[in-house]
């Protein structure tokens, strides 16, 4: 992807889905995985968990956008996360409004 | 001369420590309109759902090929923070996107069947057939173009909440950008406040014992 820019992912409900991918965002294709989960009340924590690693092992994804909710369930892989490429941003949900003293950005802030 | 030292040191922690003070604010404000612009989306996506029913407006309708329109650029400062900016894909607009089918003024002339031909009606006929081979490529077997708008994932006549939504997720993802670059300069000047803090606790300790070892002599 080098030369064309980065993606940004997204990981999920399916209104935050739809919207970013309205948004043009969107990449699926027959030779590479997506780089979007729509997250739903079967969707595993393994799952999220894996596509999350999957998109940090991603040389072409600079930011992900993941809603805090599904963050929480994922909390220790984000905090892990240390690297300035890709960046992880945290978002609110339908349900779930957004709480800066769970954002592991700030939270990490606040710990040292 | 290590007082001299802690003071300037202490003016630059100071310094340092309004600006890391001035950047959180400013986050806190591109959060605030993050968050109000992706609740603004999610409303035009539920309006848009109740004007065309439940499943017509879902991951059901996400095509099966999809190219990405936006993209994220990202470019390291000597400072070492990380500025990100979004663009569209190749520089070109969604406007610039070539339609699935074109039809209209493209369709020229009326085609003759079973005329004989002369040289010069000949090499004109092979021009025509040739253009109109030529604009055969530009509709795929599949009837789908993976760089199209989005929008037209959900049919082709869509309500304006529906656009709506895709306006609001379009600014949306440009703030994010925004978000992504200050998270990035608010970690770089944590960093540069704490070792400078270290540094003027290593001076302060330095300083005392010295001043101890005056007081016993």
């Amino acid at each position: 992807m080098a030369g064309r820019g980065k993606l940004i992912a997204v990981i999920g409900d399916e209104d935050t889905c739809t919207g970013f991918l309205l948004g043009g965002i969107g990449e699926l294709n027959k030779n590479r995985k997506p780089n979007f989960l729509v997250v739903e009340k079967d969707t595993s924590i393994t799952e999220i968990e894996e596509t999350f690693k999957s998109f940090l092992a991603r040389n072409d994804i600079g930011i992900i956008l993941i809603n805090q909710f599904i963050a929480e369930m994922i909390r220790h892989a984000i905090d892990a996360h240390m690297q300035s490429i890709p960046a992880v941003l945290e978002i609110p949900s339908k349900e779930h409004p957004y709480d800066a003293s769970k954002d592991s950005i700030l939270r990490r802030d606040n710990r040292e | 001369m290590g007082l001299s030292e802690l003071e300037h040191l202490s003016l630059e922690v100071d310094e340092k420590l309004l600006r890391f003070m001035d950047q959180l604010e400013l986050l806190e404000e591109k959060r605030v309109s993050l968050n109000a612009l992706i609740e603004q989306g999610w409303f035009s996506i539920s309006k848009a759902r109740y004007s065309m029913g439940n499943k017509q407006v879902s991951s059901l309708q996400y095509a099966s090929e999809i190219e990405p329109l936006l993209c994220v650029y990202t470019q390291k400062l000597d400072n070492g923070e990380i500025k990100y900016s979004t663009n569209t894909v190749n520089g070109k607009s969604n406007d610039d996107l070539k339609p699935v089918q074109d039809i209209g003024p493209q369709e020229t002339g009326v085609r003759r069947r079973n005329k004989k031909l002369n040289v010069d009606e000949k090499e004109e006929s092979e021009e025509t057939i040739s253009e109109q081979t030529y604009e055969y490529p530009r509709v795929r077997k599949c009837g789908h173009n993976p760089q199209q708008d989005p929008l037209k994932w959900f049919g082709i006549l869509v309500p304006q909440s529906l656009k709506q939504a895709q306006t609001s997720f379009k600014q949306v993802i440009e703030l994010s950008a925004e978000i992504a670059s200050l998270q990035t300069t608010i970690l770089n000047s944590r960093e540069e406040l704490w070792k400078d803090m270290e540094k003027k606790l290593k001076i302060q300790v330095k300083d005392s014992s010295h001043n101890v070892d005056q007081v016993e002599n």
